[in-house]
C-alpha cells in the first residue's frame, strides 16, 4: 500500500516537473501539492514498519538499487510533507506560478524521496545534488531578494563542498565494501577502523551537515533563503531538511562501527559539540534578524543542530552499550524535528501572508492581529517552536532534556562532562529561541498600532490555522503520535523504545520516576484553568470603567514611531554578545550652515558573520591567489602553449614506455 | 562612598520639626501678604490699587476690595499706601479651600468647612502629580524645595510622582499657557478618581503678571475644578506643607475672608 | 541706544557687516524687532572682544532682511522668534520653522503656540529606530518642555528638545506699564534668576533716563547679585548629584541652597531676592549687620567641606568627565554663554568685560576650562560659588552708610540697554519708553535662550543613562528661554 502510494507521489511530482517545462505550472502546483498528499497517505499507509522494498529497473553503477524508507525515514518524509502540500498550494506571492519554482519544487521533492528511499550510494548522492539543484532553482525564480544571484552561488558553493564531502565518503565506503549497496555498508561497518571511523564521521558531518545548517555552513542561510519566499523555505525547511537529517542518522548509526567499550568515543563527542555549538550560533544570529526568512532560516538550522546534538547523545549512549538511553535519544531527535517542520512550515507561510498583504518581510507591525485564526494559528507554531506547552516542542524539547539529564548514567567523565555542557548549551539557546519568537508574533503578527492593518487573504488564514491546529494536535496526542514509531528502533539498538515513552497520558523518558509531562492532559486543564481569569474579566467588566489614552506626557504621540522595534528589541543582545555579533552601527547626518542645521539623517545597522571573514574569505582568497599564479598558462603566448604541448607529449611517451 | 555614609550619620537630623510645636518653619523674616487695616484708610485716596500690577486692589463704589488671589507678594501697595493702611506682614501660609476666602471681607466668614470624608483615606499617605502650566520657575523651586533635608515632605506621607496615573492630587502652577492647556486637561483625565486639583501660586489661582495675554491664560477657574487654593508669588514651601496638611484635615484652615485668623 | 554704540544699517549691509564682524572675533548678542509708530525696526546688537561698549545695528522700515544664521548660528533663533512674533521674513534661513507662535502675524490676540501637534524633525532614513517623546509634562518636579530622542537602545541618534510651552508673552506686560514700577514684571520673568533681570532692567532704565545711582545702591546690588548666584549654584550641584544618584551627595547640596535662601529671607524678606530693586537704586535699605557677614562664613565653610567631598567621589566624577562634551567652537557659534561658555573654553563674563554696578575694581575671578564636559561645567560652578563668597565679604567690607535711591524717570522716547552676569550667563534688556514716559517695547533676553540652542549639540550621539546627567550639568530653565 505504502509503495504503491510513493509511486504515485514520485509520478505525480515528474508530471509537475514535466508540466511545468511544458508552459502549465499552475497545474503543475497541483499535481505538487496531490503528490504531496500521496506521500503523507504513504506515510500514515506504511508506519510503524516502513515499506517494502521495492527494487527499481535498471542498474547503477552496475549494481541494482532497491527502494524501501524505513519507518523513522516515513515518519519525518510525512511531517515534512504536510505543509509542503500549504505551501504548494498557496504559492509564493510572486506575480503569477512561475515555472521555475514549480520545477525547483518537483526536483526537490523527488530528490528528498530519493534520499529517503534509495539503498545505494550513488543513488544518494544523485538524489542529493538534485535537493540541491532544486532548491536552487526555487529561489532563483523567487527572485524575492536583493542579491539573489549571489546568494545562490553561495549557498550552491557550500553545498558542493558538502556534495565533494559526501563523494569522498562514500567513495570510501565503498572501496572499504566493495559495492555501494547500504546492506553491505551496514554489514562492512563494524571492520573500519577508528581512524578511518572518525575521517568518515567528518566528512558524513560535512556533507550533510552543509544542507542542516550545521557550523560553519549556516551562513548561505539568511542570504538564500532571504531571496526566496516563504513557500520555498517550508519546502527547505521542512522535508529537504528532514531528508538531510534522516540521512546523517542513518549514515553515522549504521554505515560507521560502534567504538569498543571504553575507548575514547571521540566522533560522539565530536558530533554533539558540533551540534551544540552550532545551536547557539544559530540562534543567537536569528534573534538579531529583521527579515521574516533570514530569521526562520537561522532558526531552522538551530532547530537540526538540537537534533543532530541527540543523535550525537544517542551515539555516545550506544558506545557505553546503554541502548535504551540511545534508543531514547535517537527517538526524541525525530520527534523534535517533526514537530519542527511543521511549525516552520506554518510560519514561513505566515511571511508570505504578510509579505502579500503589506509588500515586506520586513519583521514590523503590520496589525495581522485582528484575523484571529492566522494569529492563533502562529502564535501556536511560533509556541511551538519557543518550546511552550502543550505544543508539540515543548514536547520534544523536555525530551531533549531529559535525555541529556540521564547523562549521569555514563560511567566515564568525558561523556557526563560532555552531556552536561550540551545541557547548559541547550538552555541558552532554548531562552534566545523564546525571545526569537517572542519578536516574531509580537512584532510581526499581532498589534493592531498599523492603520491601515494588514488584510491577510483567506488562504493563508486558512493554512495558518489549520497548521496551527496540527501543531498543537501534535503535542497534545504525543502518546498517539508515538506509535507510530515503535518499531522505528528494533533494527538500530534492538529493543523497542517508544512504547516506553508513554505512560498512559503521559509523556516519560523510559520511566515515570524519572520525569514526566503530560501535553494531553494540559490541553484540556489548560482552558479549565483560563475560566477563573475569564470569570474575573466579565465581573469586572459590570463596573463602568473609565478609559484614557496612554500617558506619554501630556500629548498625543505617533504610536507606531514609538512602538519597539525588531532592531530595538534585538539591541541589548547585540550589545551584550558583541564578541560574537562585533555589530556596526552609522550614523550619516546631512546639514547645512556649518553643520548645525540637520536635514537628513540616515542609520544603518549590522551585525557581522564569524565563519565568513575568518573561513570562507580566505579560502576564496587563496583559490584567487591561486587562480593568478595559475593564469600564466593563459598568458596567450603561441610559444609556451607549445612548449607545453611538447611537455605533455614527453610525459606520455614515458608513461608509455615504463 | 563610605565617606559620604560617615558624613551623613555625623550630620545629624536636619530636618526641622514644623509643623510640629517647637518647630522652625524656615520662613524667618519672609514677607507675606500684605495687611488690609480699612480703619487707617483714607477717604477718596486709591494709591494702592493704582501702583497694583494684577489689579488684585480695586476701587468698588468708593471702597477698596483687595483679592488676595490676584497678590503676587511685590511689596509695591506697602509702599504706596500714605496711611499704613497696607502693611507688610509675615502671613505667608493663604491657603483655602473656598476661592471666596481669598477676597477681604469685614465679617470675615467662610461657607462651612467641610471635612470630606473621601479624603480620610490618603491622610497619610498622599501622591501628588505636579504640573507646570507655564510658571515663572519660582514655585518649581518651592516645590523642589518640598524634597530637601530640611522640609523632608516625606516624613508627612506625602510624596510626587512620575506619573498621573498613580496621583490623588494634581498640582498645578503657573497661569495656563494655551500651549500648555491640553496638556494639563490630558493630565487630570489621567488620573483616577478620587482624584483633586490644586492651585499653587498666584498665577494658578488668577494668572498672575501675565493673565490674560495672548499666551496666557488666567489660572485654572475654568480649566479645572480647584479644590485648594495657595495664592503666594511664589508661595513658600512653610505656606505648601500647610496648604496640604488643611487639605487633608490634618491642620485647620486659618485664612477666611482674606486674613488670617488664630 | 544708552549703553550702546548705535549704527544704522541697510539691509544689504547687514551681511558685510556680520562677517567683518566675525573676522573681528566679535558675536552678535540677540536681535529683536519692533514697531515704533507703525514702521517695523530690527535692532541687533553685537559686543567686540576689548570693547566695553555694544554695538548696536538699526535697520529701520524692512520687513525682509536677509537672514545671518550661516554667519552666526546663534541668531537663528532670534530671527525665527521675530518671523512668529513680529510678522518678518527672513530669507535664506536655513531653519524657517515656527519657533514661539505659528500663524499670529502682527496681531497677536489669535496666535497658536507653535508648541502643539507634532515636533518637526529632520527626515529619518532609519527604518528600526524607536522615537520618545518625553514631555511637556515629565517625571518629577520640573518644568514643561518636549524632548523627541531618536534612539536604538542607550545609543541616542537625534535629540530636539521642543520648548515655548511656557511661553507666557511676558515682554508685552511691559507694554504700556510705569517704567519705575514693571521691575515688578522683570523679576517674574524667572524666579531663580530675580535679581538677574530686575537688575538688568533697572539698568536699562536708568541708561535710558541717564541717572547715577548712589553707591550704597551699587554695593547691594553686588551683593544681591552674588548670593542669588550662590544658591543658584548650589541648586545645581546637589541636583547634579541627583541625576549621579549620591544621594547624600544631593541631599548636602539642597540643604545648602536652603540655607542660602533661608539667608536671603533674613537679609530682605524673600527668599528669591524680590522687591528690593528699581530704577534709581533700591526700593528700601538692607541692614546686613555682622550677622550675615557671620552666616556668609559658616556657610562658606560649609560648602569648601561639601566640594572636598564631591571631589573626590570617584563615582559621581566618573558620570561626569566625558560627559556631555560642548566643544569650544560650538559654544562659540551656538553663543552659549555663563559658566556652560566659561567650561569650554571661552572667557567671557560681563562682570569683567562691560563692567556694571560695582563690578569695576572688585576683585573678580573668571574661572575658565578647557574640557567642556560636564565636570567642567561643575568646577567651575563650584569656583565661581568660591569667588562669590569672596566678592560678598569684600562688599560688606566696604558698605558705607548713605542713600539707596535717586529720581529716576526716563524722559519719553529714550532707550537704554542693561545687562548683568546672572548665575546661568548673561542677561540683557533693551528698554523703549514711549512718548507718554510709558514702557514701549522690552525685550528680554535671557542665558537659557541661548543655551538650549547648544544643548543638543552635547546629546547627538551620546547615550540615554548620560542624558540626565548632561541636561543637569548645563543648568538650564525653561521659563527664562520662553518667556
Amino acid at each position: 500500500m505504502a509503495d504503491a502510494l510513493l509511486l504515485v507521489a514520485a509520478a505525480l511530482w515528474l508530471a509537475a516537473a514535466v508540466l511545468s517545462l511544458g508552459g502549465v505550472p499552475n497545474l503543475g502546483r497541483l499535481a505538487l501539492a496531490a503528490g504531496a498528499t500521496a506521500g503523507v497517505a504513504a506515510a500514515v499507509a506504511g508506519l510503524p514498519n516502513g515499506s517494502e522494498t521495492v527494487t527499481l529497473p535498471g542498474r547503477l553503477t552496475a549494481e541494482v538499487v532497491d527502494f524501501r524508507i524505513a519507518p523513522q525515514g516515513l515518519w519525518l518524509m510525512g511531517f515534512g510533507l504536510v505543509p509542503a502540500i500549504f505551501a504548494t498550494l498557496l504559492a509564493p506571492p510572486t506575480t503569477g506560478v512561475r515555472r521555475g519554482w514549480v520545477f525547483g519544487v518537483a526536483l526537490s521533492l523527488l530528490g528528498a524521496l530519493g534520499v529517503f528511499g534509495l539503498q545505494n550510494g550513488a543513488g544518494l548522492l544523485i538524489a542529493w545534488e538534485a535537493m540541491s539543484l532544486g532548491g536552487a532553482v526555487m529561489i532563483l525564480s523567487d527572485d524575492l531578494g536583493p542579491a539573489g544571484g549571489r546568494t545562490v552561488l553561495f549557498m550552491l558553493a557550500l553545498l558542493e563542498c558538502g556534495a565533494v564531502a559526501l563523494v569522498l565518503a562514500v567513495a570510501l565506503l565503498g572501496l572499504h565494501t566493495g559495492g555501494l549497496e547500504f546492506d553491505q555498508f551496514l554489514s562492512a561497518a563494524p571492520s573500519l577502523s577508528q581512524p578511518l571511523e572518525i575521517g568518515l564521521g567528518i566528512l558524513l558531518i560535512m556533507g550533510f551537515g552543509a544542507k542542516l545548517g550545521l557550523l560553519p555552513f549556516y551562513e548561505w542561510f539568511p542570504g538564500a533563503y532571504g531571496s526566496g519566499s516563504g513557500a520555498s523555505g517550508a519546502i527547505m525547511s521542512g522535508v529537504v531538511m528532514n531528508a538531510a537529517y534522516f540521512a546523517l542518522a542513518r549514515a553515522l548509526m549504521s554505515w560507521l562501527p560502534i567504538a569498543p567499550q571504553g575507548a575514547f568515543p571521540a566522533l560522539s563527542v565530536l558530533v554533539i559539540a558540533v551540534g551544540t555549538i552550532s545551536a547557539i550560533l544559530t540562534i543567537l544570529y536569528a534573534f538579531q534578524q529583521d527579515d521574516w526568512r533570514s530569521l526562520l532560516s537561522f532558526s531552522s538550522a538551530e532547530n537540526a543542530s538540537i537534533a543532530v546534538a541527540a543523535l550525537g547523545a544517542a551515539m555516545l549512549f550506544r558506545v557505553e552499550r546503554l541502548n535504551d538511553l540511545a534508543g531514547l535519544a535517537w527517538t526524541v531527535a525525530l520527534l523534535h524535528l517533526a514537530g519542527h517542520a511543521l511549525a516552520k512550515g506554518a510560519l514561513f507561510l505566515a511571511a508570505d501572508g504578510l509579505r502579500a498583504a503589506t509588500g515586506s518581510y520586513h519583521v514590523a507591525y503590520a496589525g495581522a492581529g485582528r484575523h484571529w485564526f492566522f494569529g492563533v494559528g502562529a502564535l501556536l507554531a511560533a509556541m511551538s517552536l519557543a518550546a511552550m506547552p502543550p505544543t508539540a516542542g515543548f514536547a520534544s524539547e523536555w525530551f531533549v532534556f531529559q535525555t541529556v539529564f540521564q547523562g549521569f548514567h555514563l560511567p566515564y567523565l568525558v561523556g557526563r562532562l560532555t552531556l552536561a555542557l550540551t545541557g547548559a548549551g541547550l538552555a541558552l539557546t532554548a531562552a534566545v529561541a523564546f525571545a526569537t519568537f517572542a519578536k516574531v508574533v509580537g512584532l510581526g503578527v499581532l498589534s493592531r498600532n498599523r492603520v491601515p492593518s494588514a488584510s491577510i487573504g483567506r488562504p493563508y488564514v486558512a493554512s495558518m490555522g489549520i497548521l496551527g491546529v496540527l501543531v498543537l494536535a501534535l503535542g497534545a496526542g504525543m502518546p498517539l503520535w508515538l506509535r507510530a514509531l515503535d518499531g522505528a528502533t528494533t533494527e538500530l539498538f534492538g529493543m523497542q523504545i517508544a512504547f516506553r515513552m508513554r505512560d498512559g497520558p503521559l509523556l516519560v523518558p523510559l520511566t515515570a520516576k524519572f520525569a514526566f509531562i503530560s501535553p494531553s492532559l494540559l490541553v484540556v486543564v489548560m482552558p479549565l484553568l483560563s475560566l477563573i481569569p475569564i470569570a474575573l474579566v466579565v465581573a469586572a467588566s459590570r463596573r463602568p470603567i473609565r478609559r484614557t489614552p496612554v500617558w506619554y506626557g501630556g500629548l498625543s504621540v505617533d504610536r507606531r514611531r514609538a512602538s519597539t522595534t525588531a532592531l530595538t528589541f534585538s539591541n541589548a543582545m547585540r550589545t551584550f554578545y558583541s564578541f560574537v555579533y562585533r555589530p556596526t552601527a552609522a550614523t550619516e547626518r546631512d546639514a547645512d550652515a556649518g553643520g548645525y542645521f540637520v536635514t537628513k539623517l540616515s542609520f544603518e545597522h549590522d551585525v557581522a558573520p564569524i565563519f565568513g571573514p575568518l573561513v570562507f574569505q580566505p579560502a576564496v582568497a587563496f583559490v584567487q591567489g591561486l587562480a593568478a599564479r595559475l593564469r600564466v598558462l593563459q598568458s596567450g603566448q603561441l610559444n609556451l602553449y607549445l612548449s607545453l604541448i611538447g611537455l605533455l607529449l614527453v610525459l606520455v611517451l614515458g608513461l608509455t614506455l615504463f | 562612598m563610605a565617606l559620604w555614609t560617615l558624613f551623613g550619620l555625623a550630620s545629624g537630623k536636619a530636618t526641622t520639626a514644623w509643623p510640629r510645636a517647637g518647630g522652625d518653619s524656615g520662613q524667618d523674616g519672609v514677607l507675606g501678604m500684605p495687611r488690609y487695616n480699612p480703619a487707617a484708610c483714607r477717604e477718596g485716596c486709591a494709591e494702592c490699587a493704582a501702583v497694583c500690577p494684577t489689579h488684585a486692589i480695586e476701587l468698588h463704589e468708593g471702597r477698596v476690595a483687595v483679592d488676595y488671589g490676584r497678590c503676587v507678594v511685590c511689596q509695591l501697595c506697602t509702599e504706596a499706601c500714605p496711611a499704613n493702611a497696607m502693611t507688610p506682614s509675615e502671613d505667608w501660609a493663604f491657603g483655602v479651600r473656598d476661592r471666596q476666602d481669598l477676597l477681604w471681607s469685614e465679617t470675615g466668614a467662610s461657607s462651612a468647612a467641610q471635612a470630606a470624608s473621601d479624603r480620610k483615606a490618603f491622610r497619610r499617605s498622599l501622591h501628588i502629580r505636579h504640573v507646570d502650566a507655564g510658571s515663572c520657575n519660582g514655585c518649581e523651586s518651592e516645590l523642589q524645595a518640598l524634597n530637601n533635608p530640611f522640609y523632608n515632605l516625606h516624613r508627612l506621607g506625602m510624596f510626587f510622582t512620575a506619573s498621573p496615573r498613580f496621583a490623588d492630587l494634581l498640582l498645578v502652577t503657573g497661569p495656563v499657557t494655551h500651549a500648555m492647556r491640553e496638556p494639563l486637561k490630558a493630565a487630570y483625565e489621567a488620573m483616577a478618581e478620587p482624584r483633586w486639583v490644586m492651585a499653587v501660586g498666584t498665577c494658578a489661582v488668577s494668572g498672575g503678571i501675565s493673565a490674560g495675554n495672548y499666551a496666557s491664560g488666567t489660572g485654572l477657574e475654568g480649566v479645572l475644578p480647584v479644590d485648594l487654593y495657595l495664592p503666594g508669588c511664589p508661595p513658600n514651601p512653610a505656606a505648601i506643607m500647610e496648604a496640604l496638611l488643611m487639605f487633608l484635615d490634618r491642620a485647620p484652615q486659618r485664612v477666611r475672608g482674606g486674613r488670617i485668623h488664630g | 541706544m544708552i549703553g550702546t554704540q548705535a549704527r544704522t544699517l541697510a539691509p544689504d549691509e547687514l551681511q558685510p557687516a556680520a562677517q567683518d564682524l566675525l573676522a573681528a572675533g566679535g558675536r552678535v548678542r540677540f536681535a529683536y524687532a519692533w514697531s515704533p509708530d507703525g514702521v517695523v525696526e530690527v535692532r541687533y546688537i553685537a559686543s567686540i572682544p576689548d570693547r566695553r561698549v555694544f554695538e548696536s545695528w538699526v535697520v529701520k522700515g524692512f520687513r525682509e532682511l536677509p537672514s545671518l544664521a550661516a554667519v552666526f548660528p546663534s541668531i537663528g533663533w532670534y530671527e525665527r522668534e521675530m518671523m512668529d512674533v513680529n510678522g518678518l521674513r527672513f530669507t535664506d534661513h536655513p531653519e524657517p520653522y515656527p519657533l514661539v507662535l505659528k500663524d499670529s502675524g502682527e496681531e497677536l490676540v489669535n496666535a497658536i503656540p507653535a508648541a502643539t501637534g507634532r515636533p518637526r524633525l529632520p527626515k529619518i532614513d532609519a527604518v528600526d529606530v524607536q522615537q520618545l517623546p518625553f514631555g511637556p509634562i515629565r517625571a518629577d518636579v520640573l518644568e514643561s518642555a518636549e524632548f523627541t530622542f531618536v534612539y536604538v537602545g542607550e545609543h541616542i541618534i537625534h535629540y530636539q528638545p521642543r520648548l515655548f510651552f511656557k511661553h507666557r508673552g511676558m515682554e508685552t506686560c511691559f507694554e504700556g506699564a510705569d517704567p519705575g514700577r514693571a521691575v515688578v514684571t522683570a523679576e517674574r520673568v524667572s524666579a531663580v534668576g530675580s535679581v538677574a533681570h530686575a537688575l538688568s532692567y533697572c539698568e536699562a532704565v536708568e541708561r535710558a533716563a541717564d541717572c547715577a545711582i548712589p553707591a550704597r545702591a551699587r554695593a547691594v546690588r553686588v551683593l544681591l547679585a552674588e548670593m542669588e548666584r550662590i544658591y543658584n549654584h548650589l541648586h545645581y550641584l546637589g541636583h547634579l548629584s541627583h541625576t549621579t544618584t549620591l544621594k547624600v551627595g544631593e541631599a548636602q547640596g539642597k540643604l545648602l541652597e536652603e540655607k542660602a535662601k533661608q539667608l536671603n529671607a533674613r537679609l530682605t524678606g524673600s527668599r528669591f531676592l524680590r522687591s528690593l530693586l528699581a530704577p534709581g537704586g533700591l526700593r528700601r535699605d538692607l541692614d546686613p549687620g555682622r550677622w550675615l557677614g557671620d552666616a556668609l562664613e559658616d556657610l562658606r565653610e560649609e560648602f569648601t567641606t561639601y566640594v572636598e567631598k564631591l571631589e573626590n567621589s570617584e563615582s559621581h566624577l566618573d558620570r561626569l568627565i566625558t560627559t556631555g562634551l560642548l566643544t569650544q567652537k560650538v559654544a562659540f557659534d551656538q553663543g552659549a554663554t555663563g559658566p556652560v561658555a566659561r567650561a569650554s573654553g571661552i572667557d567671557r563674563d560681563l562682570r569683567r568685560d562691560h563692567p556694571y554696578a560695582h563690578y569695576d575694581g572688585l576683585p573678580l575671578t573668571t574661572p575658565t576650562f578647557e574640557d567642556g564636559d560636564a565636570y567642567a561645567r561643575e568646577r567651575v560652578r563650584m569656583a565661581e560659588v568660591e569667588a562669590s563668597f569672596v566678592l560678598c565679604q569684600r562688599i560688606l567690607l566696604l558698605l558705607e552708610p548713605g542713600p539707596v535711591r535717586v529720581e529716576c524717570k526716563p524722559a519719553p522716547l529714550a532707550e537704554g540697554l542693561g545687562w548683568t552676569e546672572g548665575p546661568r550667563g548673561s542677561v540683557y534688556y533693551a528698554v523703549h519708553v514711549g512718548g507718554d514716559g510709558r514702557l514701549a517695547r522690552v525685550k528680554v533676553k535671557s542665558p537659557s535662550f541661548s543655551n538650549w540652542r547648544a544643548f543638543p549639540f552635547t546629546v547627538h550621539d551620546s547615550n540615554m543613562m548620560d542624558y540626565a546627567i548632561n541636561e543637569a550639568s548645563f543648568g538650564l530653565t525653561i521659563a527664562g528661554c520662553d518667556r
